[in-house]
């Protein structure tokens, strides 16, 4: 007696698997295969204009495998040679230049992990629960280690001049996606990225280069970057005017909201993953980050805010990038109200989406960093709802 | 020295410090008591690791080091983490430094100006990414944090790249300001524009700019900003007509952009104005010259980002841990009553509201 997976001998341990070289550059497991990116097929008009999300349930940690990175494209994937691409510096610089892929490598470079989050990320969550899934309400993130020059190095190659306070970026694809940064931010600590988690940029990320903007909303780190431009205004382009702008109740709206603010969700269990093992030890995961710099404490509640308890944050705490928590406890078969709530190293305490509706309405669309709710039913099915 | 005209002087430096009363430390350190005060040494202000140590050197402002720093913040305090290139005019300097000596107690004379300011190792001085580990992950030994030193080639030249030609900067520098700033030369009436539209964009945004399916409406929705389902478009809420010239000449049409000649654009975005009943006139000509006069409707509606001051921001309370709120959670939404999560829905399922863009 007992379990023949153990008792009778199987395949995998009596013929041979494949060898070196059948997977040259590999991919995960065949049983993995669930584990991918999805869409929203009626969030967007057409594919090539749309946003798809990571399976955030279904990892751990705080780095996202380039693969699983969320894709936001406005013209499809621009698939570019590296040796045709070009770099060009512009506007009120001393001196206007040109660079190749093989000149941005000969640059001292550096490596910080950031993560980087969707201006809106959770929008459809404004009007109320809506999507069963963290993969898609919270799922416009990834965190990745990046490779690069700092934007600094760059611009004072070709010499900013003292008139220049804003910078354009602008990328090569179909969209040549623009948007204005103030200058401080790029010499403070935007970079130049050709790589991620060791590897190159993925075409979706932006190969062969992307801008990193820490902290500040997904749409400005540029891909498939071909221009900086320097000026002493903002150009007010599309996509910090039409979008990317927060409409308020009285009609107005603001516009320049960089900062993505202190956030967090419990990703594990969550709708996409209920509790299948029954009563006893659970552990609770989830993320949480800030665009203004670490997170200095994560509570969890499991009665819907009614008692809190100090989550455990485990793995390194870097400044803008995502942070892994962990609360462990014994589930006795009740229902549950889950939800976490973070603090950033500035002392700014996650909002409830309430009070966010009672200053911002529910037209915003971009900034929704509201408190998660999941409720886990007897059975450990899980459902994203709003509570009282 | 004007302490009046340094006021103006001072505004290009007002975006990341604050001086006067109650002037708190923003992304630069406050500067009431600049003058007489040592370098680095407003205890709440994270200071690059160069400032602390030109401080620890003995560097103490006065007016000459300041107006040194202030011409070439990097020349004086190599690895300052202030981005600024410098005050170019003499006037300028000493203007700005009377006016911050109307804040400081200490006057220029006062403080006692070291010999030298301490030119730290090259090395140390680059600008060390500002660390301090207060955040409190309970293994702090987890907290992995870039080593000391390592903002690689600040304010070096690495003579990498090569001169950009007039000729290419004018071919990828295409963009456009609400100043005119980047106007190309031409013109294009309604009529012309109207032609170009409906050959080129009412297959995607409608005969009259109403949009098929999901794509973007363009015209309408005067007066709907303050509505339940508001509707975006460059006539109700697009602030500045250059953004529309701008984004269609860079991006559209969709999928061959790039295809239209700068007069067809004008003429575009004059039949845009039109259907958004900002001209009436179908003779209606746009051009370079004129362009600059028109106006639309929602630009005195845009505000800057005033997050920190909405009220969970600004209290920055300690919240509540136990008892929190009375009695048990009760649902009063579920995403399962308007469920249009991918997995489950039909391709008819529509959304509650809300979009990513």
């Amino acid at each position: 007696a007992g379990d023949p997976l153990i008792t009778e001998i199987q395949d995998w341990n009596r013929y041979l698997g494949e060898g070196v070289d059948a997977r040259p550059y590999g991919s995960p497991s065949q049983f993995e295969a669930h584990v991918v990116r999805k869409n929203v097929p009626w969030l967007t008009s057409d594919a090539v204009s749309s946003v798809n999300f990571t399976p955030l349930h279904e990892l751990d940690g705080i780095v996202t495998p380039s693969g699983l990175c969320f894709e936001r494209h406005h013209g499809g994937i621009a698939e570019i040679d590296p040796a045709q691409h070009r770099l060009m510096i512009n506007g009120m610089v001393e001196k206007p230049l040109v660079f190749t892929m093989a000149d941005l490598k000969r640059f001292p470079r550096e490596n910080k992990l950031y993560f980087l989050e969707c201006a809106a990320n959770s929008g459809m969550e404004w009007r109320g629960a809506q999507l069963n899934g963290c993969q898609y309400t919270h799922g416009m993130i990834h965190c990745v280690m990046y490779t690069g020059v700092p934007l600094r190095t760059i611009l004072e190659e070709a010499g900013v001049k003292p008139e220049g306070k804003w910078l354009l970026a602008e990328g090569a694809d179909a969209s040549a996606m623009t948007r204005s940064i103030p200058l401080e931010k790029a010499m403070e600590d935007c970079m130049v990225a050709f790589g991620m988690n060791g590897e190159a940029l993925r075409p979706e990320q932006g190969y062969p280069i992307r801008l990193v903007v820490p902290g500040w909303e997904g749409n400005m780190w540029v891909k498939w970057l071909r221009r900086l431009e320097i000026g002493d205004e903002p150009w007010h382009q599309r996509e910090e005017t039409s979008k990317y702008t927060d409409l308020l109740p009285n009609g107005k709206a603001r516009r320049f909201t960089y900062v993505m603010d202190v956030k967090s969700v419990i990703t594990n269990p969550s709708p996409q993953a209920p509790i299948t093992h029954g009563k006893g030890p659970l552990v609770i995961s989830g993320l949480a980050w800030s665009g203004n710099g670490r997170i200095n404490r994560v509570d969890v509640t499991t009665d819907g805010g009614r008692n809190w308890h100090t989550a455990r944050i485990d793995g390194p705490a870097l400044p803008k990038a995502l942070h892994r928590f962990y609360y462990e406890f014994d589930w006795d078969g009740s229902e549950l109200f889950l939800q976490s709530r973070a603090i950033d190293e500035d002392g700014f305490v996650q909002p409830t989406k309430d009070e966010l509706r009672s200053v911002r309405g529910s037209n915003s669309i971009y900034h929704n960093n509201g408190i998660q709710t999941w409720y886990v039913n007897k059975d450990g099915g899980i459902e994203n709802v709003e509570i009282s | 020295d004007d302490p009046e005209a340094g006021k103006k002087v001072f505004a290009k430096c007002a975006a990341c410090h604050a001086v006067g009363e109650g002037a708190k430390n923003r992304v630069g350190p406050h500067l009431n008591d600049a003058i007489g005060r040592t370098g680095g040494a407003i205890e709440d202000y994270k200071y690059s690791k160069a400032m602390m140590e030109a401080g620890a050197g003995g560097l103490v402002w006065d007016e000459d080091n300041l107006k040194a720093y202030l011409a070439n913040p990097r020349g004086l305090v190599k690895g300052t983490k202030m981005a600024f290139a410098g005050l170019k005019s003499e006037d300028d300097l000493s203007n700005v430094i009377a006016y911050l000596e109307t804040f400081s107690e200490k006057q220029a004379s006062a403080a006692t100006p070291p010999e030298t300011v301490t030119e730290p190792e090259a090395e140390a001085a680059e600008d060390v990414a500002e660390v301090t580990p207060s955040a409190a992950p309970q293994d702090a030994s987890a907290s992995v944090e870039t080593p000391a030193g390592t903002e690689p080639g600040a304010g070096k030249h690495f003579k990498l790249g090569r001169a950009a030609t007039p000729e290419e900067v004018a071919a990828w520098d295409i963009d456009v300001r609400p100043d005119g700033l980047g106007l190309p030369e031409g013109r294009g009436t309604v009529t012309h524009g109207m032609e170009i539209y409906d050959e080129n964009c009412a297959s995607c945004h409608g005969d009259f700019g109403e949009a098929v399916g999901r794509w973007p409406v363009l015209a309408g929705g005067q007066g709907t900003l303050q509505a339940e389902r508001p509707e975006k478009t460059i006539g109700s809420y697009w602030p500045y007509l250059s953004t529309v010239y701008d984004y269609v000449r860079r991006a559209m049409p969709f999928g061959n952009a790039r295809s239209l000649s700068d007069d067809d654009v004008y003429a575009l975005t004059a039949y845009l104005l039109y259907l958004n009943d900002v001209v009436t006139d179908e003779e209606f000509e746009l051009s370079k010259e004129n362009f600059t006069e028109i106006q639309l409707p929602n630009e005195p509606n845009f505000i800057d980002d005033d997050r920190q001051e909405e009220p969970f921001y600004a209290e920055k309370k300690e919240p509540c841990m136990e008892n929190c709120r009375p009695g048990k959670a009760e649902i009063s939404m579920h995403a399962a009553i308007l469920d249009v999560t991918p997995e489950d829905a039909g391709e008819d399922d529509q959304p509650a509201g809300g979009g990513i863009d």
